[in-house]
């Protein structure tokens, strides 16, 4: 009873004005972007649970899977047509089950005791779905341009969990490399750019007719603002389709070796990245297809956005303005 | 073939009510001990619990229409105007009194752009009425919700969702001679000494959970009405 009393009576002085900004800790970035990383996981859990996705046929979770499995080889348009055999036979009991295993992952990595576990079964759980859920990202058969999402959105969210393992130390040079070390950060940074770079000229990446088609395709069920955003899209990509693309492959080179030079010359390329995938994300992807009411995730450039957020140089005003925070903290604790 | 999972919406409903009721109690208990800190957004909760049971299932619908449009107005204007106050008094920062600002709109956007109910009693997955919220609002309001949810579970400050991260930080600091068992800068939850169901009760994550899973099953109704 005392303590209701002593926790109204904090709660008055601290409206008075002696309020607890002394008890302010620096933030701790790493955990923000897993904080991040698993509201898009919820966001996920969430659309998974929409009405269509329990039903089957064409226009439900087995329909969609079994589209992914045309234009694979056989050897993988097998595995993709037996997952969909399975969500068609048991369609309530399996969409549960893929539903209630986002909600854990998303609400896993909120407690720290769990986070590690919950980002260890979104690296399985991602590549599962990478695989028999997404055909792959379709770069076996050339339609993985990053204009649409490829190599797979959902492989951005095993990426993030690895770059975002829980681990002590600082946040600098920059929060992907605080769990892997300054090199290997650097290193995956150029190979997944580099691979974006290859996979916009490469198959149906350069051709304007695939690219006009797969935005058109998205067009419907769009509000009416973003139909009218659709509908420059298409026609540039009718026009200049092999040009954007080949355009999208050197601001990824750009992007690559971004990270190489002086953080001030990073924070440009990364500004560029951010800049260049959210347009893509509104203007080509359309939000995953996430406001037309018939999508599962936001696809990649959500996830893009968020892994070049990570890469973000930390200036030394910051570091040191943390720093003295947490000496200040620290030096509290011990007192 | 269709399989509409009503069950779900049960579930929701179900959910729905009993944070509505556990709000009650804790209204009636901040009433009897004199304690006016969250009681904004225990009430809140009550009308948002009810009201969404009513639109999961409709058979537990009640009430007008311009009625409930009424009643999340003012929420929207108290939480909007509470939010402006703690500006002022804390400076920039983002007062848990705009999430639930957010979240009374949310409601005032499920009455203004309704969905129809299926013969089952539960909620129909139509959304292609004649009018319809424009998607982006309806999605930006629902990742903003999640995220709520997410940063709120996660918070060391626990029971920020109710009485805000300065109140609640303050009381847990020990400052106000407050017994804790941990520090509120810590990661393990803060546990206050109170016993039986008033402890219960009155249990910050308690707090906190029902708000994440109102959060939750709000975007969940946004997702629906796009």
């Amino acid at each position: 009873m005392a303590i209701v009393e002593a926790k109204e009576s904090a709660a008055a002085n601290d409206s008075k004005g002696s309020g607890p900004s002394a008890l302010r800790q620096p933030r701790d970035l790493q955990r923000t972007f897993q904080l991040v990383l698993a509201t898009v996981w919820l966001l996920d859990a969430v659309l998974q649970i929409q009405p269509f996705m329990f039903t089957r046929g064409a226009n439900g979770f087995s329909g969609m899977l079994n589209g992914l499995a045309p234009g694979n080889p056989s050897w993988i348009a097998h595995t993709i047509t037996w997952n969909g055999s399975i969500v068609y036979h048991q369609p309530i009991l399996t969409n549960t089950g893929f539903a209630l295993i986002q909600f854990v992952i998303g609400l896993g990595i909120c407690w720290k005791r769990t986070t590690k576990a919950a980002l260890g079964l979104s690296v399985v759980w991602s590549l599962g779905v990478w695989w028999f859920g997404e055909g792959a990202g379709g770069i076996f058969h050339g339609a993985a341009t990053p204009f649409g999402g490829g190599p797979g959105g959902v492989l951005f969210y095993a990426l993030l969990a690895v770059l975002l393992w829980p681990s002590e130390g600082p946040d600098r040079p920059f929060v992907a490399a605080r769990t892997v070390g300054v090199k290997a950060a650097k290193t995956i940074w150029a190979v997944v750019w580099v691979a974006l770079a290859v996979l916009s000229t490469v198959g149906s990446g350069r051709s304007p007719q695939a690219l006009h088609d797969r935005v058109a395709g998205l067009n419907s069920g769009q509000p009416g603002w973003l139909a009218h955003i659709d509908r420059s899209s298409e026609s540039l990509f009718l026009h200049d389709g092999t040009t954007m693309a080949i355009l999208l492959s050197v601001v990824c080179l750009v992007v690559a070796v971004g990270v190489f030079l002086r953080p001030q010359i990073a924070q440009v390329t990364l500004v560029l990245a951010i800049l260049v995938f959210a347009l893509i994300w509104v203007a080509v992807q359309n939000f995953g297809g996430i406001l037309a009411g018939g999508a599962t995730d936001p696809n990649s450039g959500l996830l893009i956005i968020l892994l070049a957020l990570v890469y973000w140089p930390l200036t030394d005003t910051r570091a040191i303005r943390n720093a003295v925070v947490h000496n200040t903290t620290g030096a509290t604790r011990q007192a | 073939m269709t399989t509409t999972p009503s069950w779900l919406y049960y579930l929701f409903g179900a959910l729905m009510l009993a944070i509505a009721a556990y709000s009650l109690a804790g209204l009636i208990l901040a009433v009897v001990r004199h304690r006016t800190a969250g009681r904004d957004v225990d009430v809140a909760h009550i009308f948002m619990g009810v009201s969404m049971a009513g639109m999961f299932v409709t058979q537990w619908a009640f009430g007008r229409r311009a009625l409930w449009e009424l009643i999340f107005g003012i929420l929207l204007t108290w939480f909007v105007v509470r939010s402006i106050q703690s500006v002022q008094r804390y400076g920039l920062h983002v007062p848990h009194e705009a999430i639930h600002a957010a979240m009374s709109f949310a409601m005032l956007l499920m009455y203004w752009f309704p969905m129809g109910s299926s013969p089952s009693g539960s909620m129909s997955m139509s959304s292609s009425t004649a009018t319809r919220v424009d998607p982006g609002l309806a999605f930006v309001l629902a990742f903003l919700l999640l995220a709520s949810a997410i940063f709120t579970l996660a918070s060391p400050v626990k029971g920020a969702s109710h009485h805000g991260t300065h109140a609640r930080a303050y009381a847990m600091s020990g400052a106000a001679g407050s017994e804790v068992s941990e520090s509120a800068t810590g990661d393990a939850p803060a546990s206050i000494s109170i016993g039986g169901i008033e402890g219960f009760i009155a249990a910050p994550w308690l707090e906190d959970a029902s708000h994440a899973v109102m959060c939750v099953a709000m975007a969940f109704m946004l997702i629906l009405m796009l």
